[in-house]
């Protein structure tokens, strides 16, 4: 017997779907059945599990995009789905199996593009499992998730000491230092990763309601992430950090203050020989997009989640046209120019920047000088702002 | 993931609820003694915590001759219908509106005192029907509703009780143990309810998602303190501290709560830091 919502195979006698918790109908003589009802927990987008790439046309009424599989055929998810694979991280996703098992997004909640582009991070159904090593990871609740970890002998996990929620009493955990403590304690980030070893369960969670993001990271891949999103890694991932020499300099009165909107430092996770899972939580929801080489877009500081090591950035300051004096103006937008190639993501939720106005100098940008209104000035315009 | 208990198929003319194992009608959608949704998924953990389920919108909750009415997802709402006779008490900052012939009284309490200093509320309101009032915090959570039967007594986080109903007494404890008090993270009191003859319904507060958790005897568990939201009064609390610190950088500790069963323990995914340092 077959799931009517989501296909899932179902082991003999039960109520409900053990994939996605939609209620079972008994078979009857007669096989059309009314209209499934869908799960509680999981956002609408479930309805329209319908591939679509940015360069196919979107459907504008979603709504009325026809379920075209799942319901009630009883065939296998592999054969609706032809690829067989996660939309979302391109893992293999067997028959069967509710969610992919590399980053927990669930089958048949495809990422699926809004029209500028972005798309939402892939819907994922409560208790999601993912495998890593030998060990399992679960991801419970909706609102502020916990990764439950079940760790397996050999494999470790490390994370910052303040997001544990609870573990049991056999898994030892101890501290990790880590490398160029002073800079980081200059930076204002944790010195310490806290590492535990299996076997036994340890969950984590962060304390605002977000987006848990499980990034499973393949060998010889790495990320940027922006400081205090991490949550938690694998033994595997080697975590290293730069200085994202993004900052600008304010002034109020006679004080002038160095901002550093990106933080000063910014966490570099890789992956050297096995794959490993990177867990990282962002406040709201978050959106990711894949730039092409040259492509560029501009998003708030705060607001970047990660981004692929080949995606440049640069400050950049825009001045809104006004009728009067523009160089005094106290109105800058600042922004973060992303340049392609390479997977961006941002969060819904983020920090409002000070220092925004009576900006009176800013980093440089790789080509040199400042970026300033869409053009790239040298240091004679930058002068100027050495008032 | 457990298999429901009863067998698909078969003429049952009941489901019972998986949160607070009350019985209900086939047809049911939302148990009745807690409001937790019948038709969708177990949300039990691998590692055996259960989720506190959402309650829909709209969703009724009966107990004694009242309903309660939950209402809103994002903070929810509690609206009480209350029958005559029937008498609700809380904490008096969290009432929202209330019809004017419902009538507030305050419980008395022994120490008094003693709950001012512990930072504990002074006083707590009795609300008596006939009549509707409305209760919610300030603060996104998740209204977690534990029906409670007679012989149970619950602890429960400081601040962290939303309302109960008359069929349940209340008191509180001092939390055992200079070590709990200073490092535990939750205060010198918990709230702690009692049930008498008849059965009740305690409404708590959680921030972020809500997990529960069923320890077997002498079965411990490590919890961060600031995640604690309750527990059954057999369960023993102890803070312990873990060091963490090797070679240079010897200064990180942090306190961790074990809980030994027997019985149930509750967590919240979001939760205050008091630890470190």
């Amino acid at each position: 017997m077959f799931c009517e919502n989501c296909g899932s195979k179902l082991p003999g006698a039960v109520n409900f779907c053990t994939g996605c918790g939609a209620r079972v109908r008994t078979p009857g003589p007669s096989t059309a059945t009314p209209p499934p009802m869908p799960a509680q927990n999981q956002p609408p987008s479930a309805a329209y599990p319908v591939a679509a790439t940015p360069d196919q046309e979107v459907p504008k009424t979603p709504h009325k995009v026809p379920v075209t599989n799942y319901a009630g055929t009883g065939i296998p998810l592999s054969e609706t789905h032809p690829a067989g694979k996660c939309s979302w991280c391109a893992a293999i996703i067997d028959a069967g199996q509710p969610n992919c098992p590399k980053c927990g997004a669930a089958t048949g909640m495809h990422a699926r593009p809004s029209n500028s582009g972005w798309a939402k991070l892939p819907g994922r159904k409560d208790m999601a499992q993912l495998n890593f090593g030998k060990s399992v990871c679960q991801i419970e609740g909706v609102y502020v998730p916990v990764a439950d970890m079940k760790l397996a002998p050999e494999d470790s996990v490390y994370f910052t000491h303040n997001v544990l929620l609870w573990k049991d009493p056999q898994v030892s955990i101890s501290a990790m230092p880590l490398k160029g403590a002073w800079k980081r304690l200059m930076g204002g980030l944790p010195l310490i990763m806290t590492q535990a070893q299996g076997p036994g369960h340890i969950a984590f969670s962060q304390d605002g309601p977000g987006e848990l993001i499980a990034l499973p990271l393949q060998p010889g891949q790495s990320i940027d992430v922006r400081e205090h999103l991490f949550l938690a890694a694998t033994g595997n991932i080697h975590y290293d950090w730069f200085q994202t020499n993004i900052w600008f300099r304010s002034r109020r009165g006679n004080d002038t203050e160095t901002h550093y909107p990106l933080g000063q430092v910014m966490d570099r996770f890789g992956s050297a020989q096995a794959p490993g899972l990177l867990l990282l939580h962002a406040a709201g929801n978050v959106f990711v997009r894949e730039l092409a080489p040259g492509q560029t877009i501009l998003v708030k500081p705060t607001a970047l989640v990660f981004k692929d090591p080949s995606v440049q950035m640069m400050l950049h300051f825009e001045r809104p046209a006004a009728l009067f004096n523009v160089w005094n103006s106290n109105h800058t937008y600042l922004w973060l120019r992303l340049a392609g190639p390479g997977r961006i993501a941002v969060q819904s939720v983020f920090d409002r920047i000070e220092g925004e106005s009576n900006i009176t100098g800013a980093s440089q940008n790789p080509l040199g000088g400042m970026d300033i209104g869409g053009e790239i000035v040298g240091s004679l315009i930058g002068g100027l702002f050495d008032r | 993931m457990t298999t429901p208990s009863i067998p698909a198929g078969e003429a049952l003319e009941r489901i019972q609820c998986q949160w607070c194992q009350s019985m209900n009608a086939k047809t049911a959608l939302a148990c009745q003694a807690c409001g937790a949704p019948l038709d969708i998924r177990n949300l039990v953990s691998e590692s055996g915590w259960r989720e506190a389920p959402r309650i829909r919108d709209m969703t009724e909750i009966h107990f004694g001759s009242s309903t309660c009415q939950v209402e809103g997802e994002i903070v929810p709402a509690a609206e009480i219908n209350l029958g005559a006779g029937d008498a609700i008490f809380f904490e008096h900052h969290v009432m929202l509106w209330k019809e004017e012939q419902v009538r507030l009284s305050v419980m008395p309490l022994a120490g008094g005192m003693k709950r001012v200093f512990g930072g504990m509320p002074f006083l707590i309101t009795v609300a008596t029907g006939p009549g509707r009032i409305a209760f919610s915090r300030d603060a996104s959570g998740e209204l977690v509703v534990l029906p409670l039967h007679p012989g149970m007594e619950l602890d429960v986080r400081e601040h962290a009780f939303l309302l109960s109903s008359h069929q349940i007494n209340y008191s509180f404890v001092r939390v055992k143990g200079l070590t709990n008090i200073l490092f535990g993270g939750q205060g010198m009191y918990m709230d702690r309810f009692i049930t008498t003859g008849a059965p009740g319904l305690l409404i708590l507060h959680g921030y972020g998602n809500v997990f529960e958790r069923r320890l077997a005897p002498g079965e411990s568990i490590m919890l961060e303190p600031g995640a604690f939201l309750y527990k059954d009064s057999t369960v023993q609390m102890d803070v312990e501290l873990q060091r963490l610190g090797t070679g240079l950088f010897g200064g990180t500790n942090i306190n961790l709560a074990r809980m030994t069963g027997p019985g149930r323990v509750g967590i919240q995914s979001m939760y205050v830091h008091h630890h470190t340092e």
